[in-house]
């Protein structure tokens, strides 16, 4: 009899976006290896997904440093420079991999996945010979980019971590038995990795294959939008406009904004029922009042809110963007200011699917908010499908190592 | 954020000091010169603190430690009372002391002083002079004092140039530590570390008394416990040769690390963290006592 498969999966901890999306994946990998077991390496936020849905966590996680509060420590009001803020967490993710090289070292694992698990990946990079079980990654863009504001120096500091990347992949192919794209190559921005460098494009697609979109719910169950909303209480003769900032806890500004926007927005919607969630790491005691407006600290299944919604106000994050993609709903988003993923990788990827309204928060006071409300609610929307297979067809690359 | 916060921290005659955790052994990770202070040490701290018992403190002239400007407050005798300070203050009977750079000097004479106190002595490119250092660099040290027509190179190890362009200096010295390609953080690190300090606090730890060869190998042919020395082959700060020779000294383990600079345990921590963990158990369950065997027995 051979021993049960083990996989040790590592999903990025900052927010909640990889968490449904790995969720997925491994309910799909069950379908495809008879008793696989997996265990996670994961820390709050991500913890509070995981053991909704009964998956196991590893008890090494307690020892994880929080990346969450990190990310929270380095943003100013809907302002995240995301790369210096990951550069500053050099001594978190060190501390990160010590733990997971703890867990690797003790226990045996066939295979090692890591969703943007920066620290696992680097640090394999660097001490190939560490490396000891299949191992694959996971990523939904590909390159640091500088921001216009960050000048010549910022341009260098993201090349430079370009070309070690590049380096690292050239230098130990052996490293990742599998890396996926979560997403297709023409979701890849047109820039290079920097002025000596490849396109990101060319390079990508050279060094992975692509799962296309990973969703974190199930089409079927969401495709009879009315069942959805009646059973999430949603009545025939309102407007539900959820507004939601993922769970980082980073957002809480744009919550303060859209709350303020409001009443006028009510002026102009008479029917707008606003739902706010304000995610498990911002206390909703914490946010502002206003008569009619209901606010949440927490909605597990807020996927199928986002697919039941007339209209959602988000930040600039991939997961929610495409879910309300993937679901046709009309949204508004808000990039934080500085990040470049929110700002030019997913915005790319947004606008390829002709999916949301890009709104900047600076320049947005609550009545331009309340009026883009106005606008966009209920609207009919002309987006570009999304594929539902994703998690499956990530599954299928993962379970090829488990044969 | 920092990955860890301290359990305990406080000062003793001057030195701020950090206790994390509560396993055993303690491992004290000595300073370097005051152009840094205790945070080169980030990339240990979770890691160890979470196995064993960590001290860690402010080298005088930096951090949150005092900053006199007599040279005679940086001799290397005051550094080696401050690590007794220091383990008095955390209740730390003994230690394994890993020491990097210049704090292999004040981690000598310490174990010199309080043989009973180190369990084992870790050194990461360590700062001695039982080999010439580099030619250039050990030139212009020579000549620290003097008045210089060139600020080029190694003509920055200078006093008068320090006063003059102090961050010119610190940039110089740091792009020299990182060898390694891809280190724009830790010179930015090391750099914002060393601006914390000043040129004339910097000037007069320059100027402190330290180990000279023969002091220093009269310490080495008496230190008896377990030794372990980890020195980069890209080193330019000091050669790996002094690394060599220092492993020869002791009868200690030699970890050679290919293409690496002067700060391997911030730029390869991986590696040295591991080395480092597997020293500090094997040292803390290391060769027993003739009273333990008998216990045993």
């Amino acid at each position: 009899m051979t021993a049960r498969k083990r996989v040790l999966y590592v999903s990025s901890p900052i927010g909640l976006g990889h968490a449904r999306r790995d969720v997925a994946i491994a309910r799909e990998l069950r379908n495809l290896v008879d008793g696989v077991e997996i265990d996670w390496l994961a820390q709050d936020p991500v913890t509070r997904v995981l053991e909704r849905e009964g998956e196991r966590v590893h008890p090494a996680s307690q020892w994880l440093a929080n990346e969450s509060r990190h990310i929270e420590s380095e943003s100013a009001e809907h302002d995240l420079h995301c790369f210096q803020a990951w550069r500053r967490m050099d001594e978190i993710l060190i501390a990160n991999f010590m733990v997971f090289h703890d867990v690797a070292r003790e226990e045996r694992y066939d295979l090692w996945v890591g969703d943007e698990a920066w620290e696992l990946d680097y640090y394999l990079h660097e001490n190939p010979g560490e490396k000891r079980a299949h191992y694959a990654w996971l990523t939904d863009f590909v390159g640091w980019l500088p921001m216009e504001d960050g000048g010549a120096h910022e341009a260098f500091l993201t090349a430079d971590y370009n070309a070690e990347m590049v380096e690292h992949i050239a230098a130990h192919p052996e490293v990742r038995d599998r890396a996926l794209f979560v997403g297709n190559p023409e979701d890849i921005v047109p820039d290079r990795l920097g002025p000596d460098l490849p396109l990101i494009r060319d390079w990508t697609e050279s060094h992975f294959d692509f799962a296309g979109y990973v969703s974190g719910f199930d089409p079927n169950e969401l495709s009879d939008r009315e069942r959805v909303r009646a059973e999430l209480g949603y009545r025939p003769d309102e407007q539900v406009c959820l507004v939601t900032v993922g769970g980082s806890g980073v957002g809480k500004a744009l919550l303060r904004k859209v709350i303020a926007a409001f009443p006028e927005a009510k002026q102009q919607v008479s029917d707008l029922r606003m739902i706010v969630v304000a995610g498990p790491r911002i206390d909703p005691a914490t946010l502002p009042q206003a008569e009619g407006l209901e606010v949440y600290p927490y909605v597990h299944d807020l996927y199928r809110h986002l697919a039941a919604c007339d209209l959602a106000v988000v930040q600039g994050g991939l997961t929610t963007a495409m879910e309300l993609t993937a679901n046709r709903r009309p949204f508004i988003y808000f990039p934080l200011a500085h990040h470049f993923e929110q700002n030019l990788h997913v915005r790319h990827r947004l606008e390829r699917y002709g999916a949301g309204r890009c709104m900047s928060f600076e320049e947005s006071e609550p009545l331009d908010i309340a009026a883009a409300i106005g606008e966009e609610i209920g609207r009919e929307v002309g987006y570009r499908p999304v594929e539902t297979d994703g998690a499956a067809r990530a599954a299928e690359r993962l379970a090829e190592m488990l044969a | 954020m920092r990955a860890v916060e301290p359990d305990e921290s406080g000062f003793a005659r001057g030195i701020y000091w950090e206790r994390f955790g509560d396993g055993e052994p303690t491992v004290l990770f000595v300073p370097a010169w005051a152009i840094v202070h205790s945070r080169a040490w980030k990339m240990q701290l979770a890691y160890f603190a979470r196995h064993f018992r960590v001290a860690v403190f402010d080298p005088r002239g930096n951090g949150r430690s005092e900053r006199p400007l007599d040279p005679a407050a940086y001799a290397e005798t005051e550094y080696a009372a401050d690590i007794a300070a220091v383990m008095d203050a955390s209740g730390t009977e003994r230690a394994v002391v890993v020491s990097l750079s210049m704090g292999a000097q004040r981690a000598l004479l310490f174990a010199d002083a309080h043989p009973e106190r180190v369990l084992g002595m870790a050194f990461i490119a360590p700062s001695l002079p039982l080999v010439p250092g580099h030619s250039e660099r050990a030139h212009y040290e020579k000549r620290f004092a003097e008045q210089l027509d060139t600020g080029d190179g190694w003509a920055k190890m200078n006093m008068h140039y320090w006063r003059r362009d102090y961050r010119g200096f610190i940039e110089y010295f740091f792009a020299n530590v990182f060898t390694e390609p891809h280190s724009t953080k830790q010179i930015e690190d090391a750099v914002g570390w060393g601006l914390e300090s000043d040129a004339e606090t910097l000037i007069a730890t320059a100027l402190g008394p330290g180990l000279d060869e023969a002091a220093t190998r009269a310490i080495t042919d008496g230190l008896r416990c377990p030794v372990l020395v980890i020195h980069g082959e890209d080193d330019r700060i000091r050669p790996v040769a002094a690394g060599e020779a220092l492993a020869a000294a002791t009868g200690g383990e030699f970890l050679r690390m290919p293409a690496v600079g002067h700060c391997p345990q911030a730029r390869k921590p991986v590696a040295v963290n591991l080395a480092l963990r597997e020293f500090v158990e094997r040292v803390a369950t290391g060769p027993r006592t003739e009273e333990a065997v008998h216990g045993y027995s």
